[in-house]
């Protein structure tokens, strides 16, 4: 040969090697990268939460000897102040401790003493003075950009009363909250010396005639407990009140209604009757959180139970204490519980029960707060030292937990697997269980199967073995064209001509499952007998099929007459409202029905052009081999072909399941989206890739929803790729044991 | 021309033609008769049509889409392109050995009893005992006696197409067809399978196809010579081979064509 051209083939034969090595690689590292950039954007999500000492400094002299009340600051961790029991507010610099400016408290009186400070929501203070009264005031700050001065950003601080309570006629009380709401409605409840409970309220009603009115009441509060009430707690609202006892017992009053407050239960929450030292909310009002004097940390809702009605339940237990809880307090934006005892300040999360960051310094904590946005805090110890801290704590909610197991959220009267990440309000307590959405892939990727399979591998066996080649030239490229239907045509058919169709007619539908294959039964037997019959005998094999479409199409069409009628006879006219009241499964327009139909339509195509292609590549000697020796065509396939080709027909049957378990349009349009966990083929499913599609343009970047979805879709990423893995497998196995051709 | 016609025949053809689909005609009109218990080889050059005929034998020719046939074979007395002929008992009256070894990706033991199965016998004992006997007349039993639930795709080509011959044997057919046995296999691998069809020949009527001539000399109790779709001569292989009747099959048995 030409050395030169022996040269160009060994040349061309490198450079193709080259591109195959190449291209191969290129798809090999994509997959890869597109794993390890969906997997980096979800690894956060367990990221451990951080805590680290910003500031810390000796507090300004103070000349008066007056105790510090409480301390807060702003967002930004810039400007401070502490409120000490004269009612001065001092407002200083967080970074070196300088004083700025202050602001002095007085009370409608005049007073200049206090007895206690509450803090609670934004930076909202109720003060109660050696008076009597009570006031509330909030420290507002609010960044200032300074145009002159190259917008530079400046704190600005002002102090703001919301409200004002005379003092009762009954002297001094021990504790006293006070909460102002929306609608200027004003509740203060006192605990008096004697241990009864006095609530006044004010609320603003408006008259038949438009004119507001203010109407005020004063009650003694009932009470059955057998301890002394060692805490109290209102809700921001002014309308559910809790109290603890020194016998572990919680008391739980409706304010609601001015004229009659309610005292709704007292329940023994400790059977060792340990003491109740700390009460509080979490943000959104529904969990009260719990501390004892044993270091106990829990949370309590009303659950609603049918013999006792709504009665407390303890649901989360926190991670504790050493010594008694000395105070509680929510976290202002999630579901975080902010925990105080001698021994430190804790931040742990309800649902998640995660103990997030503890707070620990050398010297005794005697007061902290937590920035409005929950990442900064600052605490004073007993010695003046007051420090401020960067808190990093990026998805308090999850935990395997709450991804996998069963959680007790708010309202809820039991643990659930629930997804519902996000609601109207802020204070929502988000749900993030996968569990359902791995049950709804798998569940629609069931039911689609369950109708796919048969019908596309039935199908290839018979196109392959019996149809005519004519025939099979026609179905095969048909079928195939049914694989280039775009997904979204598919589910709006299904979910907007389908399932209403199957709606109307469940009756005839389900008749026409029993029909359909009774009359090709009895049809099989007419034509096997039609069979003896001189001109029938010269009917060409391999267009039965011909035969067959007719009886189904009756079959149908009876299904369709009769159905209504049968319906109305055996299920009182209504087969959804029969399945209700008899089965106790809800029917939903969009179930699994309409799935199995809509994406087994998707499913088929590849099943059934890879199964063919199996099926027809057995060597024809192997068909000839079994024919000759007196088996029949079904004999032969069902012997020879079909294990031959069973490597072909599972590869094919992976491939598809794999193509459900990712198939998104479909799904999102016709199953509802109902992230439920029920194997009833009457409802329908939310899969983790239309959960994806439906939920990752609304998740904020970077957000536990955001991360949570990245994380579904690494577990979507593996379940495929254990699929196939097995799959491949097993098509190994089988391929050594039937292959070899 | 020589007359094909013989007593008894077990299988007689009366002027059959054969059509491929478009009208090709592969048989232009045979008459031959087998005798019963004999080996019968079909020679001439490739396209010659002899493969074409073995096949109208047991009707394999049925998987021709559009093929068309004419003229009549007897199978012991009854026409086998008759409407009521069933295929089924046709094919396990006549059993056939094809060109390639084509054993099942399954067991030994289940390939010879393949035939068995297929006819609805359970019979274990009876599986076991036509397992040896099959084998042992084809010659393959001391070598796979001991491997029998092996898989047979791990034969050699020989023992596979030994191994064909006795799954055709397990179904005790009358007659054999034996497609170019041995075209595929080895100097050493042919010598057995001609040694196991000799063997075989008390018991069934074989007619074997074959390219190779001196295969036909070796094997054969009578030969027929095919060309272009027409006999052109039968008779007792001794005579054919050593005194042609007709120039056609001297010029080929002598290598001037073919």
């Amino acid at each position: 040969m030409n050395p030169a051209f022996l040269k160009k083939i060994k040349r061309n034969d490198r450079i193709a090697a080259w591109i195959i090595t190449i291209g191969g690689m290129a798809v090999i590292v994509s997959v890869v990268l597109i794993l390890l950039l969906i997997t980096k954007v979800s690894l956060p999500l367990f990221y451990s939460p951080d805590s680290q000492l910003y500031t810390s400094f000796q507090l300004p002299g103070d000349k008066t000897g007056k105790q510090v009340f409480t301390l807060g600051m702003d967002e930004y961790l810039e400007t401070g102040y502490i409120v000490d029991s004269g009612g001065l507010v001092r407002f200083f610099n967080v970074t070196d401790g300088s004083g700025l400016d202050n602001y002095q408290f007085i009370s409608e009186s005049g007073s200049q003493s206090l007895v206690s400070i509450q803090r609670y929501g934004r930076l909202n203070h109720v003060l109660h003075w050696n008076d009597g009264s009570v006031t509330i005031e909030q420290v507002k700050f609010s960044p200032f950009f300074d145009e002159n001065n190259n917008n530079l950003r400046s704190i600005q601080h002002s102090i703001e009363r919301q409200a004002a309570f005379a003092a009762p006629a009954t002297g001094r009380s021990e504790q006293v909250v006070a909460r102002i709401n929306e609608e200027d409605r004003q509740v203060r409840v006192d605990l008096l010396q004697n241990g009864t409970l006095r609530v006044s309220l004010t609320e603003e009603v408006e008259s038949l005639f438009g004119a507001a009115e203010l109407v005020e009441a004063t009650h003694q509060l009932e009470n059955t407990a057998v301890g002394q009430i060692t805490t109290m707690i209102l809700s921001n609202d002014g309308i559910q009140l809790y109290a603890g006892t020194n016998q572990g017992e919680i008391l739980r009053w409706n304010l609601s209604d001015i004229e009659t407050p309610l005292l709704e239960e007292v329940t023994q929450a400790f059977s060792d009757h340990r003491e109740i030292t700390a009460l509080n909310l979490v943000f959104g009002d529904v969990s009260l959180i719990v501390g004892d004097n044993q270091g106990g940390l829990t949370t309590w809702f009303p659950v609603r139970n049918s013999d006792t009605g709504w009665k407390l339940t303890l649901i989360h237990e926190l991670t504790g204490h050493a010594e008694p809880i000395r105070s509680v307090s929510p976290t202002p934006h999630d579901k975080s519980v902010v925990s105080f005892a001698s021994g430190g300040v804790q931040i742990s999360h309800m649902t998640s029960e995660r103990f997030l960051v503890g707070i620990d310094p050398p010297e005794k904590i005697s007061h902290y707060a937590l920035t409005t946005r929950g990442d900064g805090m600052m605490t004073l110890t007993e010695q003046g030292q007051l420090s401020s801290w960067k808190l990093d704590i990026p998805h308090p909610e999850i935990s395997f937990k709450t991804l996998f197991g069963k959680v007790w959220y708010e309202g809820y009267s039991e643990p659930a697997w629930a997804w519902q990440s996000s609601a109207g309000t802020d204070d929502y307590e988000p749900k993030l269980s996968l569990s359902p959405l791995i049950f709804g892939t798998l569940k629609g990727t069931f039911y689609a199967m369950l109708f796919a399979v048969p019908l596309a591998i039935f199908g290839a066996i018979y196109t392959s073995q019996f149809a005519r080649p004519k025939f099979k030239g026609v179905v095969k490229p048909a079928v195939e064209v049914m694989a280039a239907i775009p997904t979204v045509i598919i589910g709006f058919l299904a979910a907007l001509w389908l399932a209403p169709l199957i709606e109307r007619s469940l009756g005839s539908m389900f008749l026409s499952l029993i029909l359909i294959p009774a009359a090709l039964m009895i049809s099989i037997a007419l034509w096997q007998a039609a069979r003896k019959i001189e001109p029938l005998k010269r009917v060409e094999r391999g267009f039965e099929f011909l035969a067959i479409a007719p009886v189904i199409i009756i079959a149908v069409a009876i299904a369709a007459v009769l159905g209504p009628g049968l319906e109305n006879w055996f299920f009182a006219g209504d087969l959804k409202q029969w399945l209700f009241t008899e089965m106790g499964t809800r029917y939903d327009p969009r179930n699994c029905i309409i799935i199995a139909f809509a994406m087994g339509f998707a499913v088929i195509p590849i099943i059934f052009t890879i199964s063919e292609d199996a099926l027809s590549n057995v060597p024809p000697s192997l068909k000839a081999a079994s024919l000759a020796l007196g088996a029949s065509r079904w004999q032969t396939v069902w012997r020879v072909i079909l294990p031959s080709a069973s490597p072909g027909i599972f590869a094919g049957t992976m491939i598809g399941f794999g193509r459900a378990v990712g198939e998104t349009m479909i799904v999102l349009m016709a199953t509802g989206n109902t992230a439920i966990m029920d194997l009833s083929i009457f409802n329908g499913m939310r899969p983790l890739s239309a959960n994806i599609a439906v939920e990752i343009p609304e998740a904020p970047v970077d957000g536990s929803l955001y991360r949570t979805l990245f994380l579904t879709a690494v577990i979507l990423f593996v379940m495929t790729f254990i699929v196939n893995t097995v799959a491949e497998i097993v098509r190994q196995r089988l391929r050594a044991k039937y292959g070899r051709f | 021309m020589t007359t094909s016609r013989i007593e008894n025949p077990i299988i007689q053809v009366n002027d059959l033609k054969f059509y491929y689909p478009g009208n090709a005609r592969a048989l232009h009109g045979i008459d031959l008769s087998f005798p019963e218990k004999q080996v019968t080889a079909l020679i001439g050059p490739s396209g010659c049509g002899k493969s074409t005929l073995i096949r109208c034998f047991n009707r394999m020719n049925d998987l021709i889409d559009g093929c068309r046939i004419e003229g009549e074979v007897i199978l012991e007395g009854e026409s086998i392109y008759d409407q009521n002929t069933d295929i089924i008992e046709l094919r396990r009256k006549v059993g056939m050995v094809f060109q390639k070894s084509n054993p099942f990706p399954k067991s030994i033991y289940e390939n010879v009893i393949y035939g068995l199965r297929i006819a609805g016998e359970k019979d274990k004992k009876l599986f076991d005992e036509r397992v040896e006997t099959s084998l042992k007349a084809a010659a393959l039993w001391d070598e796979v006696k001991d491997r029998l639930q092996e898989s047979a795709l791990g034969l050699s080509g020989g023992q596979m197409q030994r191994l064909c011959i006795a799954r055709a044997i397990a179904v005790n057919p009358k007659v054999i067809l034996m497609d170019e046995p041995c075209s595929a296999l080895d100097p050493k691998s042919t010598a057995r399978v001609e040694e196991t069809i000799k063997e075989l020949r008390d018991d069934y009527t074989i007619i074997i196809v074959t390219h190779n001539m001196q295969q036909a000399a070796r094997v054969s109790d009578h030969t027929a010579f095919l060309f272009e779709g027409n006999l052109i001569e039968y008779g007792l292989t001794d005579q054919l081979f050593v005194k042609p009747q007709n120039q056609q099959t001297e010029d080929y048995i002598t290598g001037r064509f073919g």
